[in-house]
């Protein structure tokens, strides 16, 4: 196959106006231009095996023409199912060129939630990967009277077992698409050129803590905004990303902050990608890839954070002494930093030179943040001293926010005006306020989707009719310039003494601490707080084998008596920091895992608060039950 | 496309950049110091010193020849001296002077005598190799042990080539390019110019053997190594890679021979060639590192420098004497060091005089964690 890049130029859309840009003529221009740079990479039997931007876009194309080969019209929707991978972006932006939306699907979503996905998107065309996402669209086929065609990535399990007439593998459809590009040259193109600021690009299904998942409609013009604010004016990261920048895949792609910093940075900056192999080896993978942009929810950071640790409480007499001092060092620099705003002082640049070469050095090298020269966090609240641990050992750390509904253009902490504790300061061009009465943050600006797809009602709940976006995040404003957010609106904990508490904020407390990976704080309209808390496996593991505490399961480790107190004194830690309303006077443990097939959990883990509080009712009735004081199950 | 991503040294893009003989930066940095020190010594060191350097460096192709076998294959062969012993008598009679008393073919030019000596041994070693493919560990031991006694005999009686015991006969000067590397020049002496031209054999036959491990080749000898039954059921060619071994072995150990004897320049059968020959380069190779080209080459400086280091203890330790005939003295010290040595080494440290250095490594790789 060769390269025929932009055989036809967009010269002019169906109504006569200029040319629309979109991800998809991003991505061809970037071909014409820089046809042999890399635009990603992906791990393959131990290899990082590049696509460069020539064979990005002569695969899109192909992909493009075999959907117009399916018969995909303007307006139709194409799901994707898998994991961050190559054939994600290609199908992305092909669906985008054919000027139908894409709709992204959680791997981890349970075939049920598959169901619903795919037949409220009605997706006709379904890309999987691999044999254990088609079995979950094959059981619920019948129930998506919409989906025609099933494509799969990987033939493993698949080839030569599985009969069934809407099957193709990605071969077959690449041929398919071959063969439609051969009869009909310029048809992408021709398609293209078509395009409409207002044609919806994708279908963004939002996690749902509470209801069904709602899809959120992106237009083309929300797309195009957020590449202009995040990319060509460098809104997170000063200097706009570039191609000399890496970052690593690793969180879903259907989340909107993926898309964002894997597919609006590629396609508008050029930003190489790298996809990660799993979830399980981001830590291996990001120190083969060493990114210079690094996003990660606070799950991620958290995790980090816990396995250095871990490596340095593990580490040998000298080793430990050294790491001593300098996480020390690294505390008064991050001090320093928190209240300069991000700023290195003459005092803070020598300590962190002289740290540099016995240690911030080495240790950021083995984390793979050694380049790393923007890092955030977003999409879930963060314990403050996470952050300044980071920034203490010179991962340059900034918290953003944003969501779906605004393509994820709200506020960041820009480089060197950083305020630990806000979310930052509003992007250039938009607008942002605070409802006074309720203190709910709203946004207007050419970002803010157009609606939830087939769900005016919803859509009405947020959106206003002259363009302001309710958040449903409560937030207030620090010293006139940053926002900071107090908790989810529909969060807010209103005791029977008639107090309003942010759970959120002693929930990050609690889960500051390595032991703790859960804490869910309740007491709505109950006379005072209690708190289910689930322990980090790994590090209270380490900590129980240290003590020669023996135990079997997550459970048995929960349920051991040290455990409890080990927990009950950071629980005590953290009341200590709060007023004595805001304080957990019970807590139990969680007897497992969270986790999102069991419905615990969102799919981008989040709590679901209202199903724990249903799954694990007896614990915190046992709480208010009279039985006084006293912790664990 | 580049095949490496700047700054990023795990982030391979093809196998051949993972595979790279020096894959990585240190390597590179490293091999570049070495050659460059290695080449300087001949100016700062005397020229007996340099003697002792040139036959460490020589008998260090040797090791790195048994570690292919021994190391890399896992084939346990004693029959190192026989293919020595081949060598040095292939280069002997290759480059003899055809006028003499002994069997000579005047051909004095090092590039043609060098590889002959390596390729009759390598035969030599062919015809052994179908012994090991029928047998394994101790029974291959033995087998190659009786090719020391053949040899031995051999040696000895066939006086035309080999002067036979007491007699011997002279090594040929080794001339390269017409350019005579055996005799003292206005510029530089012979032993300079020997320590250079046993500096460039070493570099091209270490290089070379890393390159073999590195590849199809040496990965199937590892296989083979690890689990020889296994290794057959994933498709590598036993019987093939087995002889593969033995005749790279062999042509090392040729080569080895052939210049080990040009330094003093004059070679007697007796003795030279025997068992505890074969046995001292096991011992080479086990304090050096067994599976690894640098061990290999520290485990021959190691010992070739031994005796050097055991001349001083008289000074030390007044009650060892330097006379062979008093008790005790510092010959009957040195044998008990090799004995000594090799069962430390192998009880404390299996890997060597390598393992320590990879223990040093690894101590500052995973600074600031310990793993």
């Amino acid at each position: 196959m060769t390269a025929s890049v932009a055989t036809q130029p967009a010269t002019a859309t169906a109504s006569g106006g200029p040319p629309v840009t979109t991800l998809a003529t991003r991505v061809r221009d970037r071909a014409q231009a820089t046809p042999k740079q890399v635009a990603m990479r992906q791990k393959d039997f131990g290899i990082w095996q590049e696509v460069t931007w020539a064979s990005y876009w002569d695969t899109v194309l192909t992909v493009g023409h075999a959907l117009l080969a399916l018969g995909i019209e303007p307006g139709d929707r194409v799901a994707i199912h898998s994991e961050n991978r190559r054939e994600w972006l290609f199908t992305d932006v092909a669906t985008v060129a054919v000027r139908a939306a894409t709709v992204g699907l959680y791997p981890t979503n349970p075939a049920p939630e598959v169901q619903y996905l795919l037949s409220h998107s009605g997706a006709k065309v379904l890309v999987v990967e691999d044999q254990e996402q088609l079995d979950k669209a094959l059981a619920v086929l019948d129930e998506c009277p919409d989906l025609q065609r099933i494509v799969y990535v990987d033939p493993k399990g698949i080839r030569n077992r599985y009969d069934h007439p809407a099957l193709l593998s990605w071969d077959q459809f690449l041929a398919i698409g071959a063969e439609h590009r051969a009869a009909n040259p310029g048809a992408v193109e021709q398609r293209m050129a078509e395009a409409t600021p207002d044609d919806i690009a994708t279908l963004i299904y939002t996690s749902g803590t509470t209801g069904r998942p709602k899809g959120a409609m992106l237009s083309i013009a929300n797309v195009e905004f957020a590449i202009e604010v995040l990319v060509e004016r460098g809104g997170f990261t000063g200097r706009p990303p570039n191609p000399s920048d890496l970052v690593l895949s690793y969180l879903p792609l259907c989340h909107v902050v993926e898309r964002a910093f894997s597919v609006w940075f590629n396609a508008g900056g050029g930003v190489q990608v790298n996809f990660a192999e799993s979830i399980a080896t981001v830590q291996t993978n990001l120190r083969e890839v060493q990114p210079t942009i690094l996003f990660g929810v606070p799950r991620i950071w958290e995790r980090i954070l816990a396995s250095v640790q871990i490596g340095l409480r593990n580490a040998s007499l000298f080793k430990r002494a050294n790491a001593k001092l300098w996480l020390k060092v690294a505390d008064r620099i991050g001090d320093t930093l928190v209240r300069t705003g991000g700023n290195h002082t003459v005092g803070t640049r020598i300590l962190y030179g002289i740290g540099w070469l016995f240690f911030y050095r080495a240790l950021r090298e083995r984390i793979g943040m050694r380049r790393v020269r923007h890092a955030a966090s977003g999409a879930a609240p963060i314990a403050p001293e996470v952050l300044r641990f980071f920034m203490g050992i010179g991962v340059p750390m900034h918290e953003a926010y944003g969501m779906t509904e605004n393509a994820a253009i709200a506020t960041t902490n820009r480089p060197g005006r950083v305020k630990l504790g806000t979310v930052g300061e509003p992007h250039e061009g938009v607008e942002l306020r605070i409802d006074e009465e309720t203190g709910e943050i709203l946004t207007r600006h050419p970002g803010v989707f157009r609606g939830y797809f087939r769900d005016p009602e919803a859509t009405a709940r947020v959106l206003t009719p002259d363009g302001w976006l309710h958040t449903g995040d409560i937030g207030e404003w620090v010293d006139g310039t940053h926002v900071r957010i107090t908790d989810r609106a529909k969060d807010i904990i209103i005791t029977s003494g008639g107090k309003n508490i942010a759970p959120s904020e002693i929930e990050n407390a609690l889960k500051a601490s390595p032991y703790i990976k859960e804490a869910i704080v309740i007491g709505d309209r109950r006379p005072y707080l209690v708190a289910l808390i689930g322990i980090e496996l790994e590090t209270v593991g380490d900590w129980a084998t240290r003590r020669g505490i023996a135990y079997t399961t997550y459970r048995d480790l929960s349920e051991q008596p040290e455990v409890i107190a080990l927990v009950q004194r950071i629980v005590d830690e953290v009341n200590a920091r709060f007023a004595r309303v805001s304080n957990v006077r019970k807590f139990r443990m969680l007897p497992k895992e969270l986790d999102h097939e069991d419905g615990e959990l969102t799919a981008t883990q989040k709590v679901k608060r209202s199903a724990i509080a249903k799954l694990f009712a007896d614990l915190v009735e046992d709480m208010y039950s009279g039985r006084e004081g006293g912790a664990g199950a | 496309m580049s095949t490496m991503v700047r700054g990023r040294p795990l982030l391979y893009t093809s196998y051949e950049a993972e595979m790279a003989l020096l894959n990585t930066r240190t390597k590179r940095v490293w091999l570049g110091v070495l050659l460059i020190i290695g080449a300087a010594l001949p100016f700062l060191l005397t020229d007996a010193t340099l003697q002792t350097f040139a036959r460490a460096m020589i008998t260090a192709v040797g090791v790195i020849g048994l570690g292919l076998l021994t190391g890399y294959a896992g084939q346990v062969s004693l029959g190192h001296a026989f293919f020595i012993g081949l060598g040095a008598y292939t280069a002997a009679v290759l480059g003899g002077d055809p006028e003499g008393r002994r069997l000579g073919f005047g051909i004095t030019e090092l590039l043609i005598w060098l590889p002959a000596a390596g390729l009759v041994a390598a035969l030599a070693g062919l015809l052994v190799a179908p012994l090991a493919v029928r047998l394994r560990g101790l029974y291959l031991a033995i087998v190659t042990l009786g090719l020391v006694f053949v040899g031995g005999h051999i040696f000895n009686e066939w006086r035309d080539a080999t002067g036979g015991p007491g007699i011997g006969r002279s090594m040929p000067a080794p001339t390269l390019f017409g350019y005579e590397l055996g005799v003292n020049g206005e510029l530089f002496t012979r032993d300079q110019k020997l320590y250079w031209l046993m500096f460039a054999v070493l570099v091209v036959f270490a290089l070379a053997a890393r390159n073999i491990a590195r590849s199809r080749v040496g990965r199937a000898f590892t296989a083979i190594r690890d689990r020889d039954v296994a290794a057959g059921v994933m498709g590598v060619n036993l019987a093939r890679y087995k002889a593969t071994a033995f005749a790279i072995s062999s042509f090392y150990a040729g080569c080895c021979g052939a210049l080990l004897y040009v330094v003093p320049g004059f070679l007697a059968p007796n003795g030279v060639f025997n068992l505890e020959v074969s046995v001292l380069f096991i011992a080479m190779l086990l304090i050096g590192g067994v599976g690894t080209i640098s061990g290999a080459i520290l485990g021959a400086f190691f010992i070739t420098f031994l005796p050097t280091a055991t001349r001083l203890i008289p000074d030390a330790f007044p009650f060892i004497s330097a006379s062979p005939t008093e008790f005790p003295n510092v010959f009957i010290l040195e044998q008990v060091l090799y004995g000594a040595l090799v069962i430390i080494f192998l009880i404390f440290e299996p890997r060597g005089l390598f393992g320590i250095w990879l223990r040093l490594r690894n101590y500052w790789k995973t600074w600031p964690f310990s793993y």
